[in-house]
């Protein structure tokens, strides 16, 4: 369970990042979240695994035995600590390319393992096995030998998802994994996270509304810096002008504004809106 | 018709900007041609550059030359321990450089060390590179006398500095992305250091480290002649004695090492990277 309250990041300039964000994430959950570039998704993800420490907001990971993990107001070991339970999968290229797929994989389990085992012994053959199984998860035990720097966009999006899934994390965050994929590629990708997201809560950002409608179960539409959708994957084209801005010349308009001026409503374009944010699906 | 006229203003100024900027290129060309030759007119003058002693010398040249040969074959067996000496010097200050450098490059990155320990560092592997390795011999002679110690220390602290810069930039080059992946897995900095930085620099490492073995070498011969021993100091010496044939020896097999050492050094590069293309 993933409990996310009030995250604040702000601009020494005091420009507000990411503007009060809270929600949780349980059992089960395949969360989206959309909003167009620079609205705060990443950064919301990147403060829940502490690569930004946020303003002020507090964010706790509980095991199901009930032990807390936070990643915010914590020091570099009890963050260090929390890290080991959030499979990460960034967009593209994270993986070390000179490693071989299979260590790789088992580096996502380093925040487990002892730094001077990895300076003088390294990784054990149970561990190699146990990586094994992983990459068999996302079909890339071909490659195992092979150096990472070598694979294609959608291979190393798969391998960096086995990184994760060799974590046992209790929750994965996903920034953008099928953004620089193609189609089929993406669909690939969606359909590993999918089955994971029944054992573990996953939370992606995504630009694809009709993919997430999809796979995923829950959608937060995320617009400066703020949550004002949350709830079911199938968005109506209202409520995608509200997330993606009007394209009618006020994309970049904060919510406030949008929330206070009467919607201009055009049904030519709005149902033109849809289709390219649907990809077509009668939604 | 007026709306023609306007673009073809349009697109006629910033044809004429081109043009103007590339004018002026031109003229910056022109004025830094000119200011080389100037100059170098100047230093030939203010130094007395004489072109007679350079025609009279290389006349004198050929008949020293002459002087040199047969070479003295029977010096040979004498020579080949102080030809491995300054091998061995090369290669073990290149391995020590190598080790060294790469806890100077950590400290000198900009994405691993903060900036005030980042900045003593830079400026200290500086210091190492900019002392030319003759200096540091002359010092280190008066510390620990002559041998191939001083020698030695010589060629490391050089290749330390030559090293640890070329590192610190190949370190600083590592996309952050990659950084962060590993460091969100819970890895401790050691670990990201093991994990994530030293594979993306070994190529470096090794290339880098490989060249400067050629050029320890090289520059191994020259400090053997003011005082680190080896090959250097029995062609000085032959020199000086005027035994020319023996000196001849000696150059013919300086010769064979440098060269031996590049084709090493080429073979070596050529596994390395040939491998990392199979792969």
């Amino acid at each position: 369970m993933l409990q996310v309250s009030n995250v604040v990041v702000k601009l020494p300039s005091g420009k507000r990042l990411v503007d009060g964000v809270s929600f949780s994430v349980g059992r089960g959950e395949f969360v989206s979240i959309l909003g167009s570039s620079g609205a705060g998704k990443s950064l919301t993800l990147r403060c829940i695994v502490g690569l930004t420490r946020p303003t002020s907001g507090e964010i706790r990971l509980t095991d199901p035995g009930g032990k807390v993990y936070c990643t915010t107001n914590v020091n570099a070991l009890e963050l260090r600590r929390a890290r080991r339970h959030i499979g990460l999968i960034f967009q593209g290229s994270n993986l070390v390319k000179r490693l071989t797929v299979l260590e790789n994989v088992m580096l996502g389990r380093l925040g487990h393992i002892h730094p001077l085992r990895s300076w003088f012994i390294g990784f054990t053959d149970a561990e190699a096995r146990e990586a094994m199984e992983a990459l068999d998860r996302v079909n890339m035990t071909a490659y195992a030998a092979r150096l990472a720097g070598s694979l294609s966009g959608g291979e190393m999006q798969r391998v960096s998802i086995a990184r994760a899934i060799y974590q046992k994390p209790l929750i994965y965050l996903a920034d953008e994994p099928i953004s620089s994929l193609d189609p089929r590629n993406a669909e690939a990708i969606m359909s590993i996270l999918q089955p994971l997201s029944r054992e573990t809560p996953v939370i992606g950002a995504f630009h694809q509304p009709a993919v997430v409608a999809r796979y995923c179960t829950r959608v937060l539409g995320i617009r400066a810096g703020q949550i004002f959708y949350d709830g079911a994957p199938l968005l109506s084209a209202h409520q995608l002008e509200r997330i993606y801005g009007d394209l009618n010349g006020e994309a970049f308009s904060t919510p406030s504004d949008a929330d206070a001026q009467p919607v201009h409503f055009e049904p030519g374009l709005h149902a033109a809106l849809h289709r390219s944010m649907t990809g077509g699906l009668p939604i | 018709m007026g709306s023609l006229d306007t673009s073809l203003e349009r697109q006629e100024l910033p044809l004429v900007q081109w043009k103007n900027g590339k004018a002026a290129q031109r003229r910056r060309r022109s004025a830094a041609i000119l200011t080389v030759v100037a100059l170098t007119l100047l230093s030939a003058w203010r130094c007395n550059v004489d072109l007679q002693a350079f025609v009279t010398g290389i006349g004198k040249g050929g008949s020293l030359l002459e002087l040199f040969f047969p070479p003295d074959w029977s010096s040979l067996p004498d020579m080949l321990q102080p030809l491995a000496v300054t091998a061995v010097m090369a290669l073990i200050a290149t391995l020590l450089g190598m080790c060294l450098s790469l806890p100077c490059a950590l400290l000198a990155s900009s994405n691993l060390s903060p900036k005030p320990l980042r900045l003593a560092m830079r400026s200290f592997i500086a210091l190492e590179r900019g002392l030319p390795e003759i200096v540091q011999m002359l010092l280190l002679v008066a510390i620990f006398g002559l041998g191939a110690i001083p020698g030695l220390i010589a060629l490391s602290v050089s290749s330390i500095g030559m090293l640890a810069k070329l590192l610190a930039d190949a370190i600083e080059e590592i996309e952050p992305h990659m950084l962060e992946a590993v460091e969100a897995t819970g890895a401790s900095r050691s670990q990201v250091i093991r994990y994530a930085i030293v594979p993306q620099i070994v190529p470096a490492l090794l290339a880098n480290g490989l060249f400067r073995f050629e050029f320890n070498v090289r520059a191994g011969v020259i400090l053997g002649a003011v005082g680190a021993g080896g090959i250097g100091y029995i062609m000085m010496a032959a020199m000086n004695s005027l035994n020319y044939q023996r000196a001849c020896v000696a150059t013919l097999l300086t010769f064979a090492l440098v060269f031996g050492s590049e084709r090493i050094s080429d073979f070596f590069r050529a596994r390395i990277f040939g491998a990392e293309a199979v792969r």
